[in-house]
């Protein structure tokens, strides 16, 4: 039971990083690309890179969070 | 001799960015309005769960607390403490803001539950729940000008 207690952990930790990390990277991509074709937005897009940044790691927060748990509480 | 684009103020193509002081202050404001509502919220949850289980009351509060504190950290660091210029500084400010931000959640969320004896789970994942949905509202609502572009 206790290991699969750590396989369950080891999903939900792995599962957050991976989304975490594909939604920033995505988003910082996308944030050079506009900032390249258009250089004077640059202070705009900065704004708005840092709301979505903000909104995009709310998930794996939580999968981190609830992994968390599992692992001391279980 | 050409001064460096970083020391002169010009951003990645050489344009002067003449509205980003004042498109860094609208949002600064907009996220510190943000985290006031939120810290509103935890309080105001918490005092309200304090006469029904106290227990529940403190864990809401943890709950409360292991959202903002990261995100408080994030927002200083990108917001308030940044000197980035060029994208590519932005980018890198952004990626370790976001850096910290988790390990500092996965430190906080590790401590709680080693030190704290009892603990409500189901009253800190709703109130941390809640307030991650309150974060996306309240950035939308007070981001007008993010919704319209």
């Amino acid at each position: 039971m206790a290991e699969l207690l750590f396989i369950a952990v080891a999903l939900l930790l792995g599962l957050s990083a991976l989304a975490g990390a594909l939604g920033v990277s995505l988003l910082g991509g996308k944030f050079l690309e506009g900032a390249a074709r258009q250089p004077e937005l640059v202070p705009l897009l900065r704004s708005q890179f840092f709301i979505v940044v903000g909104l995009v790691d709310a998930i794996p927060m939580i999968g981190v969070g609830m992994a968390l748990y599992m692992l001391f509480a279980g | 001799m050409l001064e460096k684009p970083e020391e002169s103020g010009l951003n990645l193509a050489g344009v002067r960015s003449r509205v980003q002081g004042s498109q860094g202050k609208v949002v600064a404001q907009a996220f510190a309005k943000v985290l006031l509502i939120q810290v509103f919220i935890t309080s105001a949850l918490s005092l309200a769960l304090i006469f029904k289980d106290f227990v529940a009351a403190y864990s809401a509060f943890i709950g409360g607390m292991l959202y903002l504190i990261p995100t408080a950290y994030f927002t200083l660091k990108v917001q308030f403490k940044n000197n980035a210029h060029t994208a590519k500084e932005i980018l890198a400010n952004v990626y370790m803001s976001q850096f910290g931000k988790m390990v500092l959640a996965i430190a906080l969320f590790s401590l709680t539950f080693m030190m704290v004896e009892p603990l409500n789970p189901l009253s800190l994942f709703v109130t941390f729940i809640l307030m991650q949905i309150s974060g996306w509202y309240l950035q939308f609502k007070l981001n007008n000008r993010f919704l319209k572009r």
